[in-house]
């Protein structure tokens, strides 16, 4: 197979972005917690970017799958800390185990909720979010409300110092590659069969499928695509950073919205977008809550009401537009 | 005994579904016509909640009166949100109207938070009480209950006996064809979305008068959630399956709360939560239409 270098520039300004991003939180003291928030943030864009973005589907309950990946590498790590020698396999075994079970919750509410559309697919992704919240409490299943605190078990298993090193450095740069990783699937995706299936049912779904487009197995795979890098984003950015899980907290409906909040700043559908939406919504948070402790919400509604009425392209969308013709057109998209 | 107890929720579990289906119709009202989720809805409630407060313990108005003046807030603040923000987002994807719902939820929750502080608060109108047996119930509870139904009714009434009632109902059979019989389609969004926002913080004054504590602003979070099932078990666009929706939902919050207690090592409050939520979804699957299949 021929390969065609060009196809993959335009992740030339997604990589430099990350490659800065590092090199700022090595390299500069106390820059680093800022840097691995705005990480999350692009990953949590990105990987949320692959489903919206490309499929107008708006997933209200995305956060579910960040919560069963957090508690995918929470069991794996309690229940095989006895398992010596695992070593960092035991990690690798975590983020399996965080991949496949967001793979079946994502099979589950795609069989249910794939065959509604618009508000009550939205609807129906909240249920699922809020329910599948409630039934790990109701049920007391994975120790239902207590949830599971596993701090004893990560130094158990790698060693007091190394535990430590993975939940402030290695964590956020696991956080990183899922967050490169998610650009070059979506770049791959954008480039091949699956993005023109579902850019032609984003625009008409009913107009696609007259025209012969499988679109229920292009949406599943954008969908499972999507969750499954949710699911690696719990895993790293919250089960191995903060080793605990409470249902309450993982599957808060917030997450969601600042997700949809990351990929419509940035321009849903686009590569660069979520990128760059998520060093917006990240700065602006993170300075927001210096400068102006307690107000950072009373501010930031209003802007981003403004941002969806007049800009509802997003920031790339309309630099796309201003470059169309010129030879940055290949590097943007 | 547990028959008893059982019995005795479930009355309170139809008070309280009058009045959360009338919590809902503003939703589905302003589903039906502009085809817009309002995920700001609990927001709204509170801020019907925050007038009966303030107008009780400030100015010791009773909860009755602050009906009017919640509805008027309400409608002011319909016509603000859909002039300002809601009318340049008729034709926007879902994504836009849903986000730009939530940003007018939470401005509001900062906004009462900035006025009032976060801390919960609530009211104590005693007015004495009125034992059936099995169960005792404040009149303030049935206040508000009969306030719902006589509300749910006065909307039926302007829904089918008014002109204005009757242009809206055409806007949500067919908002083309509406347009081509001379309807002005624009002022009926603005007076649906007005209304349906009118009819959500009235509601928060009948919540408050059934629970008159817990009073904060974040309070809304939980209702909206409610208020999708409800809602979805209406048929998500009818203001009236709404309303009955909100009743069987009472029912079921409260009947079923009563079962799962008997059951060991669970937390019933928990799974009747979910339950809700498995409802929500087996409807969406199985009949969208909702229970009473409206159209």
């Amino acid at each position: 197979m021929k390969v065609n270098p060009a196809k993959y520039y335009p992740l030339i300004p997604v990589y430099a972005i990350y490659l800065i991003m590092f090199l700022i939180g090595k390299n500069m003291t106390g820059m680093w917690e800022l840097m691995a928030m705005l990480a999350f943030y692009c990953a949590l864009g990105q990987a949320f970017n692959i489903f919206l973005g490309m499929t107008g589907y708006v997933d209200f309950g995305y956060v579910a799958f960040m919560g069963v990946g957090t508690y995918g590498m929470a069991l794996a790590i309690t229940r095989l800390v006895h398992f010596k020698g695992l070593g960092i396999g035991l990690l690798i075994i975590g983020l399996c185990l965080a991949m496949v079970m967001s793979t079946l919750l994502a099979l589950a509410v795609g069989a249910v909720a794939l065959r509604l559309r618009g508000a009550y697919f939205a609807i129906a992704t909240i249920g699922v979010n809020e329910g599948f919240r409630y039934l790990i409490e109701g049920a007391k299943i994975w120790n239902g409300s207590e949830g599971i605190i596993f701090f004893a078990q990560m130094n158990e298993a790698f060693g007091r110092e190394m535990a430590s090193a993975l939940s402030t450095f290695w964590a956020d740069v696991l956080v990183l590659i899922i967050a490169a990783l998610a650009a070059f699937v979506t770049l791959h995706y954008m480039r091949s069969k699956i993005g023109y299936a579902l850019t032609a049912l984003r625009e008409d779904e009913d107009a696609a499928k007259v025209m012969g487009i499988n679109v229920t197995k292009f949406k599943i795979i954008a969908f499972i695509t999507s969750a499954i890098f949710a699911g690696l984003l719990g895993a790293a950015a919250w089960a191995i950073k903060t080793p605990y899980v409470f249902p309450p907290e993982v599957f808060e409906i917030h997450y969601t919205i600042e997700a949809i909040i990351i990929v419509l700043l940035g321009g849903a559908g686009t590569l660069l977008g979520p990128v760059v939406g998520g060093l917006i919504y990240g700065l602006s948070k993170y300075y927001l809550a210096i400068i102006l402790p307690g107000f950072q919400l009373l501010i930031f509604a209003p802007i981003i009401i403004i941002i969806i009425v007049l800009f509802p392209e997003g920031t790339v969308g309309m630099l796309k537009n201003r470059v169309r013709g010129t030879t940055l057109e290949r590097y943007i998209v | 005994m547990i028959f008893e107890q059982l019995a005795g929720n479930l009355i309170q579990g139809l008070v309280l579904g009058a009045i959360y289906g009338m919590a809902t119709m503003g939703l589905s009202l302003i589903f039906g016509v502009l085809k817009v989720v309002n995920v700001g809805h609990g927001a709204f409630i509170m801020v019907g909640a925050f007038v009966t407060l303030w107008l009780f313990n400030a100015l010791g108005i009773i909860p009755i009166f602050a009906i009017p003046v919640a509805l008027i807030i309400g409608l002011a603040l319909g016509f603000l949100f859909y002039y300002t923000v809601m009318r340049k987002l008729i034709k926007a994807p879902e994504l836009a109207t849903l986000l730009a719902t939530f940003a007018i939820g939470v401005l509001l929750e900062e906004t009462i938070k900035l006025i009032f502080g976060s801390e919960f608060r609530g009211y104590n109108w005693a007015v004495g009480k009125i034992n059936l047996g099995i169960t005792v119930l404040p009149f303030t509870k049935l206040y508000a209950c009969l306030g719902s139904v006589a509300i749910a009714v006065l909307l039926y009434l302007w829904f089918n006996k008014t002109r204005a009632g009757t242009a809206m109902r055409s806007v949500v059979e067919d908002s083309e064809g509406a347009r081509v019989c001379g309807v002005n389609v624009d002022g009926v969004y603005a007076l649906s979305f007005a209304i349906g926002i009118g009819l959500t913080v009235t509601s928060g004054v009948l919540l408050t008068m059934f629970i008159p504590v817990g009073i904060n602003p974040y309070m809304g979070g939980s209702y909206t959630l409610k208020a999708f099932v409800i809602a979805v078990l209406g048929g998500l666009a009818s203001p009236y399956g709404a309303f009955f929706g909100g009743l069987v939902f009472g029912l079921i919050e409260n009947g079923s709360y009563t079962l799962f207690a008997l059951l060991p090592n669970v937390e019933p409050f928990a799974l009747t939560r979910f339950l809700s939520f498995a409802m929500l979804l087996l409807i969406l699957l199985i009949r969208p239409t909702g229970l009473l299949r409206a159209k």
